[in-house]
């Protein structure tokens, strides 16, 4: 432990240079069930043609790619999302109540000005994109098995549930809840890491915050390349 | 105060009393460097990062390093002097660069040995000098060292000036006339009085509505020169020269109507003849002003080190061969950073720090031995029209028959570029402050 | 423990820029140019800067020609690309790849 601590110390370099502490972000905050449910009865009809031309405006398609594969690895594949799921989190950029790292800041540059209209619009389009499916290397058989044992049935004994009762059996997600499929390693990733350390609070229940907890960092990895090789033949 | 040949000669003197050895036998190579900013910490660093096994010293007079960069978001209070300070510790501990806070006080290039005011006498194998640049006060007639102390402050090397100026903006009666004098080229960080002007214009639209700020100019051009006007239309309503409008998008008419922020340039009579210190009236050639603040950004030469060391040439500047960066004046000594004579590239932190670099794997592989490799630099200033309003000058150079040429194309923020793009500027220009301090001293 | 630990660490970072490395078109030092926003070796912690260390090959390459062409908008990396050759490009893509 103080070795850790020591090399933690050593990494941040100088204190003045330390980042604060993401979570600590005043407006961060966690919504409650029934303000989604008001967020996503008050969402616009998208128009996804209308959506594709401000992607390109807004520099969407410069990170997330023009038909919603990421091309960079620090932000996600947006293809295939559920429409809701983006609508909601333009929206929690916007209201600034997402704050999970600094790449939010680029967010919140990026949704200024943007009606709740264009987020709509820009949902849906990336809403009717297909998919990639990752070509990250496959997992062993073995642990492919164990991932899709946490994603199918979850592991009762240390109270996670089964990913695939809220984000699907095939990982498409269902309105609010994010698809999984096809979403890059990296992304996975880092949206666990910053639940798991409390950066992340935009989950209604605190539920994506203790499941996180509870796995081990080998199965996060695990559960990041079998959803992004999901639909991959 | 010794001068250049005492200066020298006082190396000299010393050299036979008890001098460290540049190198024992089973020791390898030491590297001295004089002035801890940003081309002087970054040389260290990435010295230890060429070749760990190089005992690297570094020479620097304050023990905290005051950044100029982003220092005029404290004039509007956007940040405070605080923020501005950054430690030597990282570099210390981190990569086990020795530092000595003293000033050096003698230099003799024949015994390879600087001598500072500590008495310590200190041997090197290579010396890289990082003076940074020395404020011409004298050079305006009736401008002074004592007057940028009281009533005229420059703060363009950060300090007791930038909260004077700070303090005078925000007193500054309803109404009043804030005067900016931007200096002659060369000077360091070429957006830098632009962007200040910017956001000091900001800053009165919210505090000082009936404010106005006026730049007088001894050029007719500048450093991302139609980006920054585009931004100050939009924002302020600045009026755009006509030979300025040549691409500018097809919405941007000017109003005509007086605005909060006018620049007087070369060809407008912008150049400054005197300033009388009492009542704060410049004359300029086209007419004379009386400013409510004053805030003069002298002439600049090399650091006064630089002068006492011997190696600036008969402009104020130091002569270098390119490739390395080796002063042209004394032997296994490398001059980088604002008091070089680096041609084209900006006397900029990122041209400081990309120089740093190259020099550093140069004096490695000298050291080693081996030819220096072929140098490419890249220089990316960002500036700020306004808060959300960002902007840059972007270059690569390369070495061209012993000069630095830019070999990128478009160097600035296009004129048509979307708000999304101007937004993210101002949005990487905070990040940017962030990780290059980070790449210099941590 | 503390001493070894830096000195290993410094090692380890060390070795990115020895002259196996350099001798490679230069790729270690003109990838030292990129470092004022993309962090020393490419590494950044939480930024909003794209970390470059351990990026693979032909993805660095593929947004440096994409910059360079216009097809990917940017603020200035489209400036930048303007200023690297083919062969750079490739040579700071290598180098950055093996940066763990």
């Amino acid at each position: 432990m103080k070795t850790w601590l020591s090399v933690c110390a050593l990494t941040l370099g100088i204190v003045s240079l330390a980042q604060a502490n993401p979570a600590a972000h005043p407006a961060a905050r966690t919504p409650t069930q029934a303000e989604l449910r008001n967020a996503l009865a008050a969402m616009p009809n998208g128009d996804a043609l209308r959506g594709k031309r401000l992607g390109q405006q807004l520099m969407c398609a410069s990170c997330h790619g023009e038909t919603g594969v990421a091309i960079s690895r620090n932000w996600s594949s947006l293809a295939g999302q559920t429409a809701a799921y983006t609508y909601k989190s333009l929206q929690d950029y916007q209201q600034r109540g997402r704050f999970e790292n600094q790449r939010a800041r680029l967010m919140q540059v990026a949704v200024t000005g943007m009606s709740q209209q264009d987020m709509a619009d820009v949902a849906v389009y990336y809403a009717s994109l297909k998919p990639a499916p990752s070509s990250a290397p496959r997992l062993s058989s073995a642990a492919h098995a164990r991932a899709e044992q946490l994603a199918r049935h979850g592991d009762p004994a240390r109270l996670i549930t089964a990913c695939a009762s809220c984000h699907g059996a095939a990982g498409q997600g269902n309105k609010l809840t994010p698809a999984l499929a096809g979403q890059t390693v990296e992304a996975f990733m880092r949206t666990m890491h910053d639940y798991r350390a409390g950066h992340r609070i935009t989950d209604a229940n605190q539920g994506m915050r203790q499941f996180a907890q509870r796995m081990t960092l080998a199965e996060i990895n695990d559960l990041a390349i079998y959803y992004a090789r999901m639909g991959k033949p | 105060m010794l001068n250049r040949r005492d200066f020298i000669k006082a190396g000299a003197a010393l050299a036979c009393a008890a001098a460290l050895p540049a190198r024992a036998a089973d020791t390898a190579a030491h590297v001295v460097i004089i002035g801890g900013g940003v081309g002087g910490a970054t040389a260290a660093k990435y010295l230890k990062l060429a070749n760990p096994k190089l005992r690297v010293t570094v020479i620097e007079a304050n023990r905290v390093y005051v950044r100029g960069y982003g220092s005029s978001e404290v004039v509007t209070g956007h940040a405070t002097m605080a923020d501005l300070n950054v430690s030597y510790d990282a570099l210390h501990q981190r990569y086990g660069i020795h530092f000595i806070f003293d000033t050096v006080v003698g230099f003799d290039p024949d015994k390879r040995q600087v001598r500072t005011a500590g008495r310590q006498t200190i041997a090197y194998d290579k010396l890289i000098v990082s003076p940074g640049i020395s404020l011409q006060y004298s050079a305006i007639p009736g401008y002074s060292a004592a007057l940028a102390e009281t009533r005229a402050p420059s703060g363009w090397i950060p300090g007791t000036q930038t909260a004077l100026l700070a303090q005078q903006l925000k007193a500054m009666r309803q109404g009043g006339t804030f005067v900016l004098i931007a200096p002659p080229k060369p000077y360091r960080c070429p957006p830098g009085p632009y962007e200040r002007a910017a956001l000091v214009t900001e800053w009165m639209r919210k505090h000082n509505p009936t404010g106005k700020l006026v730049i007088l100019d001894p050029k007719d051009d500048f450093v991302t020169d139609a980006s920054m006007q585009l931004g100050w239309h939009r924002l302020y309503g600045y009026n755009i020269p006509a030979d300025f409008m040549k691409g500018m998008p097809a919405d941007v008419k000017n109003s005509g109507k007086p605005a909060p922020i006018e620049w007087v340039r070369a060809r407008d009579g912008g150049t400054v003849s005197k300033i009388d210190p009492k009542s704060l009236t410049v004359t300029f050639a086209g007419g004379s002003i009386k400013a409510d603040v004053l805030n003069v950004i002298p002439p600049m030469k090399a650091g006064k080190l630089a002068f006492d060391m011997g190696l600036v040439d008969a402009s104020g500047w130091c002569p270098i061969e390119r490739r390395t960066f080796a002063s042209s004046l004394h032997p296994d000594v490398f001059v980088i950073g604002d008091a070089s004579i680096a041609d084209v590239m900006p006397k900029s932190g990122y041209s400081a720090n990309n120089q740093a670099k190259i020099t550093a794997f140069a004096v490695a592989n000298l050291l080693a031995g081996r030819a220096p490799d072929e140098p490419k630099w890249k220089n990316v200033c960002y500036a700020l029209a306004g808060s959300d309003y960002g902007l840059f000058v972007a270059d690569v150079f390369r070495l061209k028959d012993n000069k630095i040429v830019q070999i990128s194309g478009h160097r600035y923020m296009s004129l048509d570029a979307t708000p999304t793009q101007i937004r993210l500027g101002a949005a990487y220009q905070q990040a940017w402050l962030k990780t290059f301090t980070e790449d210099c001293f941590a | 423990m503390k001493t070894l630990l830096v000195s290993s660490a410094l090692a380890m970072l060390a070795t990115l820029f020895t002259p196996a490395h350099a001798s490679e078109h230069n790729g270690a030092a003109m990838a030292a140019t990129c470092a004022g926003c993309h962090g020393t070796h490419g590494k950044l912690r939480n930024q909003e800067f794209v970390p470059l260390a351990g990026m693979p090959e032909a993805e660095f390459i593929r947004a440096m020609r994409d910059y360079k062409s216009g097809k990917r908008q940017s603020t200035l990396m489209g400036n930048l690309a303007q200023g690297f050759s083919d062969r750079d490009v490739q040579a700071m893509a290598r180098y950055f790849a093996r940066v763990k």
